[in-house]
């Protein structure tokens, strides 16, 4: 009999909320189960199985020293790693701090003496090579299925080449930007079915953004009626340390609060 | 345990250390710092709800819901009739999605012997079942109210975005009586577990309404000994502190410990509960000197507000919804002067505070969350010792393992209370 492919979860510093929609996945993540060998999954289970392992899912932000050196490790230790959640594929929420607002905000909520853990919210590529990565705020189920199910049929999984405005089409809801309220739907990947806009959310880039995006068009349309403060706010909830926000607003002032 | 290797299936990275030799444990706590208090310093209003309810993705529900209480509270908005049930029933939803996954996945495993709550599919396929059919309505009905089962798209200051309709409403209400089978189910088999015996003196706290168990609309946080305090001074009453081995603070009530949760809240409230919850309750046998029938007590709930979510429903859909009233859009909120607010509620795992300042732009300026796991990390640690000291007899890897099903028992939500 063929040996099932050894599948390790692990999770770094994050809400576990992609875990969560993993469970969620109830009898079809029963059928994973079946069809692989989980041998490492903290939240789950007890056995931990040392590398290598055929496939790695890695939830949440490597924040901490250890973190980071256990990701590295990992890249060894694996044939395909995949990036499972924002926090993992862009540092999504985490990301929100700057590096350098951290030690005055550490002061301000532990005191002086308290030695912090973390150093930096950054995405698993800033360290590895990330070789796919599931997006979401958090991973849209039916997406994490079907990655997962191409990774275990020896394909290379691909992201949905288009945006989230096909699939908010598709959806039938009404285009926020034509009534004046900020999206950032056009540009970003697509693949979770344009779940925020139905629940009358705007789109904050979340999936990431996706291949030749017209981001520069996007700004453009956004400023006919929103202030720059504004449109900041809208690239800096999941996308603030992705090179496509360093070039839109690198250039300004300190943007987390003082403490 | 002295190594680095973490608790397995509690939510987040905890570690539990002892000295044998001085009878002395302690929780470390090893999850990195996100820094949500400081990272929504500076945004819009409407951005708190959003970001916080990313500080736990078991209980992300919780979060948003006591965030944009503390923004209703600081805004002065009252929300309509339909609105405020619609609230009860999300966070009702919470609160099941919650205790199923905890029961089910994480504590189950231990008392019947196996490794992982997936196997429950091949060893007990008639739990498994249950379990599935728990998880899947309560997903269903976090999403039809808050959008999406993770992280709520519909939810709004002053009410909702979005609002289900009254056939879906109904719907729901054909699928939730459903689950009274399985409810009933679970309460009988977690009445039937053999829990570690170990006695403590635990002293409860709970966010009580003393009309009905609600967990929603709550008006003072009671104490199993001492007199109701005001929800608007948590501050004062519930104090934090840094210890060195851990990214989490430890939280006091009046300076002593407290226990929060479902065991706190029965303790507390478990008369108000009627009917068959009320029955199983009393057939359940909770004894609340230990700290493992915490899992009992979820069990309870989870008939309990099953129970409730029926209410709602009924009075849902036999009132109609006032969309009108209910449907808000207020991205932009300005306060016009600075404005403070307080939202607390009781989450899955017990008493949630959120503090919120709002300047004139309508950004906010400071932020204050105190989670129910801070609250509960103290007595985690005197409960261990409790353990230790009355199962010495039992040998070191017995005990170790007593130990970790303690913790598990707790329900510790390890990245909330680091945040």
């Amino acid at each position: 009999m063929k040996n099932k492919p050894k599948i390790a979860i692990f999770d770094f510093t994050d809400c576990e909320g992609c875990e969560v929609a993993l469970v969620s996945l109830r009898e079809k993540l029963v059928e994973i189960a079946t069809e692989t060998e989980i041998v490492n999954w903290r939240l789950a289970q007890k056995k931990a199985d040392d590398g290598p392992y055929d496939i790695v899912l890695i939830e949440g932000t490597p924040i901490t020293q250890t973190e980071i050196d256990t990701l590295k490790f990992l890249r060894g230790q694996t044939k395909i790693l995949v990036g499972l959640g924002s926090c993992a594929t862009l540092a999504g929420i985490p990301g929100i701090i700057d590096k350098e607002a951290r030690s005055g905000w550490y002061e301000k909520i532990y005191g002086k003496d308290y030695k912090p853990r973390g150093i930096d919210a950054l995405p698993l590529s800033a360290y590895v090579l990330v070789d796919y990565s599931i997006h979401g705020c958090p991973v849209d189920k039916s997406e994490l299925l079907r990655v997962i199910q191409e990774l275990l049929a020896g394909k290379t999984p691909k992201n949905p080449g288009y945006s989230v405005c096909f699939e908010c089409k598709l959806a039938g809801n009404p285009c926020r930007l034509l009534d004046k309220k900020p999206c950032l739907g056009p540009i970003t990947a697509g693949g979770c079915g344009a779940i925020c806009i139905k629940g009358g959310s705007p789109c904050y880039g979340c999936f990431g953004i996706r291949q030749d995006a017209q981001v520069d068009n996007l700004v453009m349309t956004l400023r006919k009626f929103s202030d720059p403060a504004k449109i900041e706010n809208y690239f800096s909830m999941f996308l603030k340390k992705t090179p496509e926000y360093k070039k839109l607003f690198d250039n300004k002032k300190e943007r987390n609060g003082k403490p | 345990m002295e190594s680095h290797s973490f608790i397995a299936k509690i939510e987040g990275h905890g570690n539990l250390h002892l000295d044998w030799d001085k009878n002395k444990v302690w929780l470390e706590v090893d999850e990195g710092e996100r820094l949500f208090e400081a990272m929504v310093v500076g945004r819009p209003a409407k951005d708190l709800p959003w970001i916080t309810s990313r500080i736990c993705g078991v209980c992300p529900i919780a979060h948003n819901l006591a965030a944009l209480k503390a923004l209703e509270g600081a805004f002065g908005v009252k929300l309509s009739g339909s609105s405020l049930l619609l609230r009860r029933l999300l966070l009702a939803a919470q609160i099941l999605q919650s205790h199923t996954l905890h029961l089910y996945f994480l504590a189950l495993p231990d008392y019947l012997g196996i490794d992982s709550g997936i196997n429950l599919a091949k060893t007990h396929p008639e739990h498994f079942k249950n379990a599935l059919k728990l998880k899947q309505v309560s997903d269903l009905l976090a999403e039809s109210v808050g959008g999406r089962g993770i992280h709520p798209t519909a939810t709004a200051i002053g009410g909702f975005k979005k609002v289900p309709s009254k056939n879906q409403l109904i719907g729901l209400k054909k699928e939730v009586e459903r689950l009274l089978e399985p409810a009933e189910k679970t309460a009988k088999l977690f009445s039937s577990l053999k829990y570690p015996e170990v006695k403590t003196d635990l002293v409860f706290l709970a966010q009580t309404s003393s009309i009905d168990y609600d967990v929603y609309d709550v008006k003072h946080i009671s104490s199993s000994r001492g007199a109701l305090g005001k929800i608007s001074d948590y501050k004062k009453l519930i104090t934090e502190e840094i210890r060195a081995y851990s990214t989490a603070k430890f939280g006091k009530y009046s300076g002593k410990i407290v226990t929060v949760g479902a065991l706190s809240r029965l303790n507390l409230s478990g008369n108000l509960l009627s009917g068959k919850a009320k029955e199983l309750y009393k057939s359940a046998g909770v004894d609340f000197q230990n700290p493992y029938h915490n899992n009992l007590a979820q069990s309870v709930e989870i008939y309990a507000f099953i129970q409730k979510v029926i209410e709602l429903l009924n009075q849902l859909t036999k009132e109609g919804i006032d969309e009108e009233k209910t449907i808000v859009f207020s991205e932009d909120i300005k306060p016009s002067r600075k404005v403070r607010g307080i939202g607390a509620l009781e989450a899955p795992r017990g008493g949630l505070y959120y503090e919120i300042g709002i300047d004139a732009e309508g950004l906010i300026t400071d932020c204050n969350i105190i989670t129910p796991t801070v609250q509960n990390l103290p007595s985690m640690e005197e409960s261990a010792k409790a353990v230790i000291s009355q199962q010495k007899n039992v040998g070191k890897d017995s005990v170790e393992e007593l130990l970790e099903m303690l913790i598990r028992a707790y329900d510790p939500c390890i990245t909330c209370s680091v945040h």
